[in-house]
């Protein structure tokens, strides 16, 4: 797909987060699998050893384990301003998944699409928008005789 | 992956047997039945898909994985607060909420006992942190852009208040699934009651500085990229920079064409100058020359405000009152 079809943004925070204060924008993240699958070992390894202390370290996340039928294991991220990622987990070690779970706490949740721009401004130029009359003298200006063209 | 293959393989033989031979293959197929492989079939799994999508949308209470008080922890550590929980959940009790329970538990025949929640709305705290956002804004302001009247504050802490800006800020917090309201999904209104309750709740809990900060920290970003007559709408600021300039014994200002291009065109351009005493105080351009002037008006006000596009960006950083109080024990 060229890049003027695939969808793009610019480059933006919610709620213009970090000017005032950080929010930790993953609200909470469910770790569904199941209790007896080879593919879900690794994620009943890290329920059993690593999940405790990633929900220390990250106080602001609810983290919701529940084993279930469900035939593949799979990490549910919900974000603050709405948007729920589902992450595959399929027979990945419990070290990738903290991986996996420390990379989704530190998005922000908007799309990850192209962005256009790797900076942003709200004020784009300093002298402003290019006119025609930018950089010409007022009309009111007396020029002298010395100035005039010859 | 083989392993699996090999047994639903195996099931298709069978079950093909089991037409050809009738009961003859009974037994092996009762061996496999006791741990059946759930597979949906290509058709059942996308009209399943579709009967979600069609489903209505459905409070995130209602959903599996919720744990109300996990929740409300949870939001207090992102905010970086520490909330008194019993006030920061009555903080997100809604009085719409009490009494369509209340009525529910009425409809299903409870005695009179348990239909009471005993449950406190916020209408109190939302009350007093409206009060308290309301006049530490305007001090801040006040502090901030000495110049500018108090209509013009005025006009700043309305906006920064109204229903339309708190509650946006409140869904982006996503204090929408954490209210108890009546109605879903929550209105505006009841969103902006809650997140002022949950700045009163701040305010019951951790004390005025702390939740002075809080409201700078959430609300004044809000003013990024906004220009002040976006906010402020001044129908005729000419007169408002007469009236201005008159107040600093100022002569009144003197309209005059500085630069013109494209005049017998429709997309004509003008550029108009004002001037006090010879000297130019703003310039500002219009496709006609009153809308010129009135943009060279905005433009002085501004300058004379101090709130121009390029002033300074307001300091979020943390008030010195600690490093201030030791400067004041050292000195005496």
């Amino acid at each position: 797909m060229t890049s003027r079809g695939s969808p793009s943004r610019f480059l933006t925070s919610v709620l213009h987060n970090g000017v005032g204060r950080y929010v930790r924008q993953l609200q909470r993240l469910q770790l569904l699998f199941s209790p007896t699958a080879a593919d879900a070992r690794g994620a009943r390894q890290f329920v059993e050893e690593v999940a405790l202390d990633f929900a220390r370290q990250h106080p602001d996340v609810v983290l919701y384990v529940r084993p279930c039928s469900n035939p593949t294991p799979v990490l549910v991220a919900e974000y603050l301003n709405g948007t729920v990622r589902e992450e595959l987990i399929t027979s990945k070690t419990s070290e990738e998944i903290l991986q996996l779970a420390t990379k989704l706490a530190g998005q922000s949740g908007l799309d990850i699409i192209r962005i256009r721009k790797p900076f942003h401004t709200d004020n784009p130029s300093i002298q402003g928008q290019w006119h025609p009359l930018t950089n010409k003298p007022s009309i009111l200006t007396v020029r002298g005789p010395r100035l005039q063209a010859q | 992956m083989a392993a699996r293959l090999l047994v639903r393989a195996s099931q298709q033989l069978l079950a093909g047997a089991g037409v050809g031979a009738g009961a003859g293959a009974g037994t092996g197929r009762v061996t496999f039945k006791t741990a059946p492989r759930q597979v949906k079939k290509r058709w059942l799994r996308a009209y399943l898909e579709q009967e979600r999508l069609k489903a209505p949308p459905q409070r995130r209470s209602e959903k599996p994985n919720w744990d109300y008080h996990a929740e409300i922890q949870a939001f207090s550590h992102r905010l970086h607060e520490n909330f008194n929980l019993d006030l920061l959940k009555s903080a997100f009790v809604n009085s719409c909420y009490i009494e369509s329970e209340e009525a529910r538990r009425r409809e299903l025949g409870l005695d009179k006992e348990t239909i009471a929640l005993n449950l406190q709305d916020n209408s109190k705290l939302a009350e007093e942190g409206m009060t308290f956002s309301r006049s530490y804004l305007m001090q801040c302001f006040e502090g901030a852009y000495p110049e500018l009247p108090a209509e013009g504050i005025g006009a700043l802490v309305d906006f920064l208040t109204s229903q339309e800006l708190v509650s946006y800020v409140a869904q982006n917090l996503s204090i929408q699934d954490l209210t108890l309201c009546k109605e879903f999904p929550a209105p505006p209104d009841v969103l902006q009651r809650t997140f002022f309750a949950v700045i009163g709740a701040l305010l019951g809990s951790s004390g005025p500085e702390k939740t002075g900060i809080f409201v700078r920290d959430f609300f004044i970003p809000q003013l990024i990229g906004k220009d002040l007559f976006e906010i402020w709408q001044v129908v005729n600021p000419m007169g408002l920079l007469v009236e201005e300039l008159t107040k600093r014994n100022i002569s009144s200002p003197e309209p005059r064409i500085t630069r013109q291009l494209g005049v017998s065109t429709v997309l004509p351009v003008y550029f108009v100058g004002l001037y006090c005493n010879k000297k130019i105080i703003a310039e500002g351009p219009g496709e006609t020359l009153l809308a010129a002037e009135e943009e060279a008006a905005r433009v002085a006000l501004r300058k004379l405000y101090g709130y121009t596009e390029n002033r300074r960006p307001w300091d979020y950083s943390k008030p010195k009152q600690g490093l201030a109080a030791e400067k004041a024990i050292s000195s005496s």
